[in-house]
């Protein structure tokens, strides 16, 4: 259960406030006040709390955050779309999460002068400079995402990204059922991380309706949590070798992969662990049969993962295209709010698992680098598949005997935020609770809407062929950016 | 170099055979729900539709329950009333499905559009490349242009922003040109309504191959391929052995 610290401010000084915070800007949103108005919510991860920041509005407009605050830049686009409210002064109040009917009407500039002490982009002007669209349909098996891509033939002078194409309305879905299936769409937001978007979905419900977990659902979640990680951490590593032409590498880490779907679909009737995280504990559990092969299969995997692991950081031509490939700078990362190996490769120390605990995670050692380009976020990836493995291996250790789930009673608070840490950062649910049984208002923000907003500032001096290097390095899941 | 054709060629084979062997799912897989065979009738099936969540569930004027397969999701929800299948070949041959000429049934090339998914379905399509599945071993390619495609393979329910791009790619293929749905949101909008929703495929293109699933499993994925392409039930057929 998240503490939440309650501030008020006018929403003509909510930048002001925001600025003397300091601190992680995690969410801002509109939202109806109690008394029937609207109001803007901005949650802030500062002083070792989380900090909710309500401000009235008065009318449909107000001072922008983003001028002081640089990692407001998307979430004011979104309210602008949704709401209609205007953040006065943000520095491009285009058309974000909402496609504007006009395809043409895209502007490639504008994103960089979001934030007061960055610089912008090189402009290029001239006779042979030109821009890629590539996207929404790129060439191989990808989801739909745009990258306008400026070049004069060879280096990248500006990249900027689209989103939203797949926007599919989880967050009126959520509301929309019933609340004992809600859950099912919380776990399809991203399909990739199921198990992460529905444990911070029941620990929002679980925090409105004073639930605690039993301690041997705690322990499944966390195994089923870090399988989790470890398929999605795979699924980075193949896809760089890949960009790197590795075939033997890319087959090798591929079937590595494999073998842990396999093991989910054998524990857990899904590839993808849907189907067992609910509010209140968890749907699935976990008999003697499937602890064994768990732990057989754990076992072995590991011993595999190291040898080809050894090999891989011994082959020059992979660490040659990664190593100083799509820096990132600690600043960057830290005014845009990122979040997840991200963040953690850009010298920048947080965990969900560590920072908002939550079913009985033990400590552990949270990775970290301070190099910030693709091979750093690899590097903490690969340290997370170690953490992972060792999380796994106590989780079955502490499998207490009971119950695997507490019934959700009525609803008694008037909201709550939900953390879990995907294999992309942090996952956040805000809910607000209609009456005692129902959801009124439900707010998602998966690390790779943030994550995404940084996207166009990791190509300085870099060529157009180390693209799907930096791509595949931030590992993002646009499904769950769009929502 | 040398170290990983050595650990290439030292790794035991582990490609599956499927479709000349089947290839069987886990124990307690939930690939979707079937009815039992008893009918369930009147206030049984309505409470059971009430927690299908997709809608795959729904009540006949007779009372009885019945099942739309393009809509489930193996959530597992309504195990309590009926059974779940734990079956892989899950794909169907839409409505009058384009035929492909005997000529195209070894080689065909697959175009992949993704118009909203969940993002596990792409996933599980690049999986089929990996040493257990190696789709290449059954003439089946992924090709970047749409110029040289045979199948538009389209994942995710239409969302309003990927209508006009799914079109597009399919008017850039040449015919005789296939389109197969792959997972339950590709099929039938699955969970997701309207607005941002359109629902599935076949709400903006002929459909010739379902391939259902949450997400469909590779080896449905190769089932729904193989149908797509007139080859579904070759359990004799010539299979390449391959090393993993």
């Amino acid at each position: 259960m998240i503490a939440l610290e309650d501030r008020t401010v006018d929403a003509s000084s909510l930048a002001t406030e925001l600025e003397r915070l300091g601190g992680r800007l995690m969410m801002l949103f509109a939202t109806a006040s109690a008394d029937g108005g609207r109001e803007l919510c901005a949650l802030v991860r500062a002083h070792d709390a989380v900090i909710s920041l309500r401000a009235r509005l008065r009318g449909d407009a107000y001072p922008a955050v983003t001028r002081f605050v640089p990692a407001a830049h998307w979430f004011e686009r979104e309210i602008h779309d949704l709401h209609g409210i205007t953040p006065q002064g943000h520095p491009r109040l285009e058309p974000l999460v909402t496609h504007a009917p006009d395809e043409g009407d895209v502007k490639l500039f504008g994103e960089e002068d979001v934030g007061p002490t960055h610089r912008g982009a090189e402009r290029l002007a001239g006779p042979g400079v030109f821009v890629i669209p590539y996207g929404p349909v790129r060439s191989g098996v990808f989801e739909s995402a745009q990258f306008l891509v400026q070049t004069g033939g060879e280096d990248v002078a500006y990249c900027a990204q689209r989103l939203f194409f797949k926007r599919r309305g989880a967050e009126r879905r959520i509301c929309e059922v019933p609340l004992e299936l809600a859950v099912l769409v919380a776990e399809r937001v991203s399909g990739t991380s199921s198990i992460a978007h529905a444990l911070a979905f029941s620990h929002a419900v679980e925090s409105l309706a004073n639930t605690e977990v039993p301690p041997r659902a705690q322990a499944i979640r966390r195994i089923l949590a870090e399988l989790e990680r470890l398929y999605n951490h795979l699924e980075a590593t193949v896809r760089e070798c890949e960009d790197a032409s590795l075939s033997v590498a890319q087959a090798q880490f591929a079937a590595l992969k494999e073998r842990l779907h396999r093991l989910a679909g054998a524990v857990a009737g899904n590839r993808y662990l849907r189907g067992t995280v609910v509010p209140g504990g968890t749907r699935v559990d976990l008999d003697q049969r499937a602890v064994d092969l768990i732990a057989a299969t754990m076992s072995e995997w590991e011993r595999e993962w190291r040898r080809v692991l050894a090999l891989l950081l011994r082959t020059d031509s992979f660490l040659d295209r990664l190593v100083s490939t799509g820096p990132l700078s600690e600043e960057d990362a830290r005014d845009f709010a990122c979040v997840g190996p991200v963040a953690r490769a850009s010298g920048i120390d947080l965990d969900t698992r560590r920072d908002l605990p939550y079913d009985g995670y033990p400590a552990f050692d949270v990775a970290h680098h301070a190099d910030g380009d693709a091979m750093a976020r690899m590097e903490v990836r690969f340290q997370e598949v170690e953490s992972s493995l060792e999380l796994i291996r106590d989780a079955m250790g502490s499998l207490a005997s009971g119950a695997t789930h507490s019934e959700i009673g009525r609803l008694v608070h008037g909201a709550a935020l939900g953390a879990a840490e995907s294999p992309r950062g942090e996952t956040l649910y805000w809910l607000e609770p209609d009456g005692d049984s129902g959801l009124r208002f439900c707010k998602l923000r998966a690390g790779s809407f943030v994550n995404f907003g940084i996207f166009n500032r990791v190509f300085d001096s870099q060529v157009l062929t180390d693209f799907s290097f930096i791509e595949h390095s931030l590992g993002l899941s646009p499904a769950g950016c769009d929502a | 170099m040398i170290r990983w054709f050595l650990r290439g060629v030292t790794r035991p084979r582990v490609t599956t055979c499927y479709p000349r062997e089947p290839e069987p799912p886990p124990v307690g897989f939930r690939a979707r729900a079937s009815l039992p065979s008893e009918a369930v009738i009147d206030e049984a099936a309505r409470r059971v539709a009430a927690i299908c969540l997709p809608g795959a569930l729904s009540v006949e004027p007779d009372g009885a329950l019945a099942l739309d397969e393009k809509r489930c999701i193996g959530c597992g929800l309504c195990a309590h009333a009926l059974t779940m299948d734990a079956g892989y070949e899950l794909a169907r041959l839409g409505s009058s499905p384009v035929s492909l000429s005997p000529s195209f049934r070894r080689s065909l090339h697959i175009r992949h559009v993704d118009t909203g998914s969940d993002g596990a379905v792409e996933q599980e399509i690049a999986a089929l490349l990996n040493p257990y599945y190696d789709m290449q071993r059954l003439g089946l390619f992924f090709t970047a242009s749409p110029r040289h495609a045979d199948i538009l393979l389209v994942t995710g329910p239409v969302t309003a922003p990927m209508e006009e791009p799914l079109r597009r790619a399919y008017e850039a293929m040449p015919e005789p040109r296939v389109v197969v749905a792959a997972g339950t949101d590709a099929c039938s909008g699955s969970i997701w309504t309207e607005p941002e929703v359109l629902g599935g495929v076949d709400r903006v293109l002929h459909v010739d191959v379902y391939i259902p699933g949450d997400p469909p499993t590779p080896i449905a994925l190769l089932h729904g391929l193989l149908l797509a392409s007139g080859r579904a039930g070759e359990a004799s057929m010539p299979v390449k052995k391959s090393a993993a």
